[in-house]
Order: C-alpha cells, then structure tokens, then sequence
C-alpha cells in the first residue's frame, strides 16, 4: 500500500471513528449488556443477583406462555404482513390507474399510516366494541366478541394492524408504478397481451424488488410488535394476543425479572436477526438477477 | 418551601415503569411519591422509601381506614400515607328491583336469581344482568380476588403462602366463569375493563355492575340514562359463608430515601394528606378521602350525598395482598385467569398452572 494509500484509509478510519464509537455505545454494548443480564437471575430492587446459566433459556423451553406468545408472534407475523402486501399492492394499482382524486386517496393513505398506533389501537377498541361498535353494526347487528373471544382476539388484532401499515406497503409500490415507463405497457398490447399477463408478466415482476423490501420492513416490524396488542387487548383474552415482546415486557417492567426478560429479548432479537440475514441472502442473488 | 410537582405518565403500568427506571438508576428526582397502593411493599423492600414509623406522631393514622392503613404497611413499619382510596362496590337498578319487589341481593345466588326474575319481566334483550371487569388487566385480578374472598379464602395467606387452598379459589374462578355461561353475565366480559362496564351499565343496559365510586357521579350527571335509578350496595357474599368485601385502591403517598430534604418531605406528605387537603382534593377532583371523619363533612355531603352511604363500604373493604411480589402474582397469574374466565381452561388447572409459574419466580427471590 502506498503513503498516499495508508494515509487514505487512516483518515477514513477517523471520520468513522464517532459513528462506529455511536454504534458501539449505542447497539452493541446494550446488546451484550442483555445478552450477559439473560445468563443471571436478576431482580435488582430486590437484590438478587447471581449467575444463572442458561436456567432462563431451560425455563423458557419448557414455558407454554413462551410457546404461546412465540405462536402469537408467528401468527400475528404471517397473518398481518401477507394481508398488507396483498392489499397494498391492489391499493396501489387502483391508485396508479385512478384519474381524479389522487391527491386525496393518497393523503387518507398517509393518515392512517402516520398516526400513533397508540391511537390507532384506542380507535379500534371503539370499532370493536361489543354492543355499539361500527363492526358489528356493519356486520347486521350481530354482538361478536371480537377483543373477549379467544378465537376473534388476535385476527382482530391483525386487522387493526393491516388497516395501519397496508398505506406504507401501496405508496412504496405506487411510487415504484409511477416508474414504470408507459412504453412496456404499450409494447405489451401492442404484443396482445391481456390485463391479467400484463400484470403478471410486467406489472408484478417489475414491482418484486420493492415488494421484497416492503416484506423485510413489514416482517421485522411484525416480528416485534407491541403497542397495537398492548392497548388493544393487554395480550388477552387467555393470553391470546401476546406477543413475544409484550411477554418480554410483562417480564421486566411488570414483574421487574431482567434476566428472564432479557432472556425473551434475546430470543426476539435473533428471531429478528435470522429474519433480516436470509431476505438480505435473498435480496442480494435477486440483485444480480435483475 | 418550594414544591415543584412533576406530571407521571397517565397509567398505572406506566408510572410504575417511569418510578422504578428513575429509582432504580438513583437519580435522587423526587422528595414525595404518589404510590399505587400496590406498590408500597415493593418499594419498601427495594429501599427506595424512607420508614414513616417514627416521624409519624403516633396518632397519626387513627383516623384513616384500617384498609389503607394496612396497604402502607409492611413488615411492621409505616412507608406511606394514604392519600385517596376507592373500593369495589355493587352498584343496582334501583328502579328494576323495586319494581319486582327485590332488595339489594346480599348473596351471590340471590343476585343470579333477581337478575332472571328482572330480565324475565322486562323482555328486553338488551338488558344485561351482572356487568364486572374480566378483560385480561389487573382489573380483573381484582375481581378475581373479591371472589376468592366471598368464598372465604385468599391469595395469599398470612404466612406468605400463594394460593393456600387451591381448590376454594378454583370454586371462585369457576363461579365467575359459570356468571358468562349461563348469561348472567355477558360475553363480552372477557374483555371489559371499568370504562367499557361503566358505559353499558349507565346506558341502562344492565341490572348490576361491579365498578368503583367514581362511576356514582356519572350515573347521577344531568342527561344520563340512569340518573336517580342507581343504587349502591356492598358486594354480595356466599351463602353461609363470610360477607362479601370490596377491594380497596387508591393513592398513597411516600417520601424517597434519597431526598435531600427528608424532614421537609414529611412534612409535605402529612400537610397534602391533612383533613383540609383531602377535603380540597374531593371537592375540586372528586377522589375520596382515606379519613374517616370527612364521610360526615357538611361541605362534602352537600356536594356528594353518596358520601355517608360510602364511608360504611369504604370500612369494609380490603386491600389487595400486601406484599412485595404483588405486581410479579398480578402480571403471572393475569393470562391464567382470563383463560378461565373465556373458559379455555377448566378453573383448577388455571390456577394449578399459575400456581407452578409463581413458585418458579418467587423461588429466585427467597
């Protein structure tokens, strides 16, 4: 390496150097600091404090409330994501072909997905209420249950989300539409393709890119949502609506066990984490496809 | 003095979070606490709270309810004073039950058989029988609780132990859940907490409802539904067993250990729970007062008539257990409860297994 070369590198170093301190500081100490807190039983207002092993990680394993609220987890993940894909891509489409009142479809997508889910989630208990909610009226007067019956709880949680996050999912995918030039689709009928194998051939293949970014974005937030249940239901009935996270934070702040919480923490922090590395192995052969 | 107040974030779980990161990371913020009274074993054992007993002259507490007495105290010494209270209540249909000749029940099977009697001569299908709290939240623990009591037993027993007889409360879990199942009690139970009771109940949607007193104030607004149709009574007990109690709440209040100005704390404390505070506070804010005497206040009474009919229910409430552990009983035991009460799990199994749970996390702190 060159004079000129090394003093490159050390200079690049330098300027790094407050974002990698940042970094460390920030994400990784905490993150071993969990890590370290899971191997210990650990109730420091009560002053327990001693190693524990991996007993945290064994009680887990054999913890039906854990397996429940891992279940919960990968039900709410599944359900909510692949409904706000599907959605977000037909709202898209309409959106891209609708002519008049663009202007306001978009700015009432926005609405929704920029408020607080604390609000949207309070929004919700009202649709949902029992006796008087919009939901029932709708549904002809019948008095379902949706947040007391352990059965509706959590697909009633699920439908909240969607109604949330299906806007991010439509105008990433509409912004996507927007770039495609309007030759394909000329060329496309000019061929005789019909509306289904342009949308197949040209429309979704164009759009699989962003569609796999909104599905990492989607997927890690659903891996480790908490506000929307937490108000909404507190994680029941029966447990039904508890996430992994919620489970987590019963566990810390509640009742005030770090090591068992951060024991759950970890779990969810490596589920997210295995999540990310395979779209990323995905996203990056798909790059090079394309 | 100077005080500067500092606003709490507006739940309970949130407050509790907001003082423990504060507490526990020794940042010596605050002189006087405003305390759930469920918090005040706990804060006590993790020494966050400066001991009362002796800076408190020894009358002190005479004239406050035993209940709350007894909620700031812990290991025979006084954390915290009580500040304002609540208690479970019954609240009727008094215009319901005297149309069919019916008194307030004071057992649990008369309240079943009013409630057919009265939704049998009304025909309306609208009208509920028995609303309480069984949304899966510490509200329902508390009424889980006062069942486990109207059956006679507890959940945790004087010498520390966690459910002492199993089978009992499994009867009381059980109980409740038969109130959903046979429609003395809507389904929708499982996920009401007071708002959602309260609301149903003042729109004249119901026969009975288990709820605090703020509720009375709101029934008796201009404009409600029910207004001069409600009346309150103790909640019923078991027959031949012991008389029904409500579950006392409310607001204590502690001086951290880590004041700079303990004797000045103190002196606040005492000063914000005096007669004349509490009487400002249950004028201007509509909280009860945790003494005695202020039941009979003219002033009082005059802008609150339920007030001497409280005073009594009030004396008989009880507290919820005191003990340290009281959030980790509440937090375990809340998914096992709700899934008896949505009658995913037969009764003794949800408190077996939320018995096992316990055991595993209490054995780590002894």
């Amino acid at each position: 390496m060159t004079a000129r070369g090394r003093g490159d590198r050390r200079l690049g170093l330098i300027l790094l150097s407050p974002t990698l301190v940042a970094l460390g500081a920030l994400t990784a100490f905490p993150g071993l600091w969990v890590l370290w807190l899971s191997l210990q039983h650990r109730v420091p207002i009560f002053g327990v404090a001693r190693f524990a092993g991996l007993d945290n990680y064994a009680f887990l394993a054999g913890d039906p409330r854990f397996w429940g609220a891992a279940r919960t987890t990968a039900l709410f993940t599944v359900g909510s994501v692949a409904l706000e894909l599907v959605l977000g891509v037909g709202v898209a489409l309409a959106l891209a072909r609708q002519r008049r009142g663009r202007r306001l479809a978009l700015a009432l997508l926005l609405l929704a997905w920029a408020m607080p889910a604390v609000v949207t989630a309070k929004l919700f208990e009202w649709l949902y209420h029992p006796a008087a909610g919009l939901v029932n009226v709708l549904l002809g007067g019948r008095a379902l249950n949706w947040l007391g019956d352990p059965a509706l709880a959590l697909p009633a949680v699920i439908l909240a989300d969607v109604w949330r996050a299906m806007p991010f999912v439509a105008l990433l995918c509409y912004a996507r539409l927007l770039a495609i030039p309007a030759e394909l689709y000329e060329a496309a009928q000019v061929d005789g393709a019909g509306r289904l194998a342009t949308l197949g051939r040209i429309t979704l293949p164009l759009l699989a890119r962003i569609l796999l970014l909104a599905l990492l974005f989607r997927t890690l937030d659903a891996l480790r949502a908490f506000d929307i249940m937490f108000v909404l239901t507190g994680g029941g009935p029966a447990g039904t609506t508890e996430t992994l996270t919620v489970y987590a934070y019963r566990g810390l702040f509640q009742m005030l066990q770090l090591g068992f919480g951060s024991a759950i923490g970890v779990v969810v922090f490596v589920l997210v984490m295995a999540v990310a590395w395979a779209y990323l192995r995905r996203g990056r052969g798909n790059a090079v496809a394309a | 003095m100077r005080v500067r107040g500092e606003a709490l974030p507006w739940t309970s779980d949130e407050q509790h979070q907001f003082y423990v990161i504060n507490l526990e990371g020794r940042s010596p913020g605050f002189d006087v606490m405003m305390l759930d009274v469920i918090w005040v074993p706990e804060f006590a054992r993790a020494g966050w709270l400066l001991d009362l007993t002796p800076r408190l002259p020894p009358d002190e507490l005479a004239p406050y309810f035993p209940s709350t007495v007894e909620a700031a105290t812990y290991g025979g010494r006084v954390w915290a004073i009580p500040w304002n209270m609540n208690v479970g209540l019954l609240y009727y249909r008094a215009d319901l039950l005297a149309k069919y000749g019916l008194r307030p029940p004071q057992t649990w099977d008369e309240l079943v058989a009013q409630t057919r009697t009265v939704r049998a001569g009304e025909r309306d299908p609208r009208l509920d029988g028995y609303l309480f709290q069984g949304k899966q939240y510490e509200g329902m623990v508390v009424n889980v609780l006062e069942a486990f009591w109207a059956s006679g037993t507890r959940l945790v027993a004087a010498d520390g132990t966690v459910f002492p007889e199993p089978a009992r409360a499994a009867e009381a879990l059980a109980f409740l859940r038969g109130l959903i199942e046979t429609g003395v009690s809507p389904a929708w139970t499982t996920a009401a907490d007071e708002e959602l009771s309260r609301r149903a109940f003042g729109d004249g949607h119901a026969v009975f409802l288990r709820n605090w007193p703020y509720a009375m104030d709101l029934f008796q607004a201009p404009g409600s539904p029910v207004r001069g149709r409600v009346g309150v009574a103790p909640l019923p007990g078991r027959a031949g067993g012991p008389r029904g109690a409500g579950s006392t709440g409310g607001a204590h209040l502690g001086v951290s250990r880590r004041s700079r100005h303990p004797e000045l704390a103190v002196a606040l404390a005492r000063f914000l729970s005096s007669a004349r505070a509490q009487k400002a506070m249950a004028l201007g804010a509509a909280l009860s007062p945790t003494r005695t005497a202020l039941y009979d206040d003219p002033d009082l009474v005059r802008q609150r008539p339920g007030l001497p009919r409280l005073r009594a229910l009030m004396l008989d409430g009880r507290p919820r257990p005191v003990t340290p552990y009281y959030l980790l009983l509440s937090a375990t035991l809340q998914p096992e409860f709700s899934a008896a009460l949505a009658g995913v799990k037969p009764a003794p199994r949800a408190i077996a297994d939320g018995h096992a749970r316990l055991e595993h996390f209490l054995e780590a702190l002894r």
